[in-house]
């Protein structure tokens, strides 16, 4: 019988990374023969295609660590590497549409009227709607955290409220979210104003709604009995996430928001 | 009629907690013994047989799909002329 000596993870071969690949092919030649043939099959096939993806690959991850203990704290460790890379990374691509508003809103051209918001345009109140979404997400912050205590100490009816108070918070502002775009006086077409408002606030509401599906997902795996009091590094995962969605959106208040009202 | 009352709260709850243990029993172990038989399955496969059903239907519509960009794409590569 053949053992490791290392305390390394080598993953049976696997073929996601492959359907995952062709899946992205798929999304781009299906937005071409949207934009340009006015055919929505091949993008469609691509969405379902990824989420087969996503499913199956993640499933296999929960499959080697809980169920067959493949991660131990060297193969743990590599993962929160990971993980603090690709929200970095996630920074990164914010902080580019936040150069665009200030690149637009500093210096407003004469086209605009001179000012910002440029003349006609009739932003949102900071103090109705984006205000109760800030303490909406702010207390998400809370609640999560409160999990997360409760999962250390072992105390699983806790952790599942807190959990389920997270996720409801989370669906209650994309809810508002969505009611504001509904109602706002300006679209994506007006202008550098509806531009960076729509593009900024539209990436960060689709990063609640993966945020939320991360912790739909933890939910359903405490409700399982898959996370101890010691190993639960997919929560953490999710909090570490869910933190950052909350940051992007304070950065937005402030600057679009706030700043830019 | 009180004392009734109050023993049908009993069972009643102890039927709704009886339930909810029985749905969320801890099943991990199981499925901890599962997936680490010796079988040399791979782990996309070793659940059972709709990890196969479910892993042939994704690489059928990914790879058809590819198939058909690669004929969408041929036929956007030569126009109709306009007459």
């Amino acid at each position: 019988m053949t053992h490791q000596t290392h305390s390394y993870h080598m993953v049976n071969p696997s073929p996601w990374p492959l359907t995952g690949a062709l899946s992205a092919f798929l999304m781009t030649s299906g937005l071409i023969m949207w934009f340009h043939f006015n055919s929505l099959i091949l993008l469609a096939l691509s969405l379902l295609t990824n989420t087969l993806t996503m499913y199956q690959w993640w499933r296999d991850i929960v499959r080697e660590s809980t169920f067959q203990g493949h991660h131990t704290p060297t193969v743990q460790k590599g993962l929160r590497y990971g993980m603090i890379l690709f929200i970095l990374s996630e920074a990164l691509f914010f902080m580019g549409f936040f150069w665009a508003f200030y690149h637009s809103s500093l210096a407003p051209t004469p086209e605009l009227g001179g000012s910002w918001p440029p003349t006609g345009i009739h932003p949102l109140n900071p103090l109705e709607v984006p205000l109760l979404n800030t303490s909406v997400l702010l207390a998400s912050g809370v609640s999560i955290t409160w999990a997360h205590h409760s999962l250390m100490e072992g105390n699983r009816k806790h952790t599942l409220q807190a959990l389920l108070i997270t996720i409801m918070l989370g669906l209650y502002f994309t809810l508002l979210q969505v009611s504001e775009y509904y109602e706002a006086s300006f679209t994506i077409s007006d202008g550098i104003y509806g531009s960076t408002f729509f593009v900024a606030t539209g990436f960060h509401g689709l990063h609640v709604i993966i945020g939320s599906t991360f912790l739909i997902v933890c939910f359903m795996r405490q409700l399982t009995f898959h996370f101890t009091s010691n190993h639960h590094f997919g929560f953490e995962a999710a909090a570490w996430y869910w933190h950052f969605v909350d940051v992007v959106w304070l950065f937005l208040y402030i600057s679009i928001y706030w700043w830019g009202s | 009629m009180l004392r009734s009352l109050l023993a049908l709260r009993q069972i009643a709850q102890r039927t709704i907690s009886t339930a909810s243990r029985r749905q969320f029993e801890n099943k991990v172990p199981e499925k901890q013994k599962l997936f680490q038989e010796d079988n040399g399955i791979p782990v996309h496969l070793k659940g059972g047989i709709a990890d196969a059903l479910l892993y042939r239907a994704t690489m059928i519509l990914t790879v058809g799909g590819t198939a058909y960009s690669m004929y969408q794409l041929a036929v956007a590569s030569f126009p109709k002329k306009q007459g």
